[in-house]
């Protein structure tokens, strides 16, 4: 328990005394010693391109520059590249000493990669959280709660919503979506029987997400049972087949099925 | 000319399995959902031919697109060509998605055999179409046109070098 509870500890220290911090889930902001950097600051989109990239690929091994320019600026020359990355530096380290090293782009020969252990990011942290939750949620359920809560306040909307037809952002937000709805469905689960009604929302959250997550309308179809209100519950189900029917064209699972017959058994 | 944004179309893929028991038998479901990342639309497939043909019609749509300025029977014949790769693809694709379900490892062979057919094919087309007395009299610029070609299948090799390698470490 204790190594559970230190790191999430960790998690928090890290963010607290992070120089940089990124949120990239639902807005694009940065902010430098606790101080958000000012649009006026970035100068070009280019740049802001860069990070963003650097950030989408974080856990890739240094990209090579050529490969970079192939995926933001095909027709673009070095200077582009150059005057991009040097946006980027003085925008994370604004008074670092002329002919030193960079601390946050990491450069080997002509690659870059970006120091993701001295940046604090969102994306980052709500997976961190995630695991977090998921490995105490056979033995330490307080914890679990606590992580996965952490994570939903860290989710305020897609990854780098201004990026949505750039692919070389989709894989990170492919990922964050499957996570979250993970951790939405999870924590419902786990508190259904204390707070049904927060059970529910989780769930809408859920479906806002994707509207066809079947285990969300379970969840909803269950808390409105325990909160006595069956006429909703059974709304729930309605809404769940008419979803699976008109996106796939398909019924419910078994499992949803028996579901409405207890429910529509109870008089 | 038409830049590489303009010339690529990226598909992102979810397959969300649902695993259940039905009158005493074990099922599995697959619920699927494909997005075209530049355009934004998304479709949802319980059978990937579904999938098949959302991809087909994007790409149809980037053919169409970039042959507009072309004459009709160039514009039809690359059309054409186009397609008939999709209806390999068609057939083809769902075999392969459930045979790697059921046998990963068989289709990881079969992928490397295919790899290795054709870097031999690239190597045999290769010395057929270089043909040496008309490169004799080449100028500087002839020279570096043929030195980029170079690069490129050097570095294509590569890129396939690498896949074959790496299909090998995973075996």
């Amino acid at each position: 328990m204790i190594e559970l509870q230190e790191k999430l500890q960790q998690l928090e220290t890290f963010k607290e005394n992070a120089t940089i911090r990124i949120q990239t889930l639902g807005y694009f902001k940065i902010w430098r010693k606790n101080i958000e950097v000012s649009s006026k600051e970035w100068g070009r989109d280019k740049t802001i391109q860069l990070l963003q990239y650097l950030i989408s690929n974080r856990f890739r091994h240094a990209l090579h520059k050529e490969k970079i320019m192939d995926d933001l600026w095909e027709d673009g020359d070095d200077s582009v590249f150059k005057v991009a990355l040097h946006g980027v530096n003085k925008v994370l380290e604004p008074d670092r000493p002329s002919r030193t090293e960079p601390t946050y782009i990491v450069r080997q020969g002509i690659s870059y990669q970006l120091n993701s252990e001295k940046i604090w990011m969102d994306v980052d942290a709500l997976e961190k959280y995630i695991i977090i939750g998921n490995e105490a949620l056979d033995s330490e359920i307080q914890i679990s709660k606590t992580a996965y809560k952490k994570a939903i306040e860290l989710y305020q909307g897609i990854f780098l919503p201004n990026r949505v037809y750039e692919d070389w952002s989709s894989e990170e937000r492919e990922k964050t979506q499957i996570l979250i709805l993970g951790a939405y469905i999870t924590l419902a689960e786990i508190i259904i029987e204390d707070n049904p009604l927060e059970s529910i929302r989780l769930a809408q959250n859920a479906l806002n997400i994707d509207s066809t997550w079947e285990d969300a309308y379970r969840i909803q179809m269950k808390a409105y049972i325990l909160k006595g209100n069956r006429p909703q519950a059974i709304k729930s189900y309605k809404k769940c087949v008419a979803v699976l029917k008109l996106e796939y064209g398909i019924d419910p699972l078994p499992e949803t099925q028996k579901l409405i017959k207890e429910i529509q058994e109870i008089s | 000319m038409k830049s590489k944004q303009d010339q690529t179309a990226s598909f992102m893929v979810r397959f969300n399995q649902q695993i259940f028991d039905k009158d005493g038998e074990a099922n599995v479901q697959w619920r699927g959902k494909i997005s075209h990342v530049q355009g934004g639309d998304e479709k949802r497939f319980s059978d990937f031919n579904d999938a098949l043909s959302f991809m087909e019609k994007k790409l149809t749509h980037l053919t169409t697109e970039a042959t507009k300025n072309e004459p009709i029977e160039k514009q039809k014949g690359i059309l054409n060509k186009s397609l008939s790769m999709w209806n390999t693809i068609k057939q083809v694709g769902p075999k392969v998605i459930i045979e790697t379900i059921k046998d990963p490892l068989k289709q990881v062979n079969n992928l490397q055999d295919q790899l290795q057919g054709q870097i031999t094919t690239l190597g045999e087309e290769i010395s057929e179409k270089v043909q040496i007395d008309q490169w004799r009299s080449a100028s500087r610029s002839d020279m570096n046109t043929i030195m980029e070609s170079i690069n490129d299948i050097s570095s294509e090799l590569k890129k396939l070098h690498t896949k074959v390698n790496a299909l090998n470490k995973k075996k």
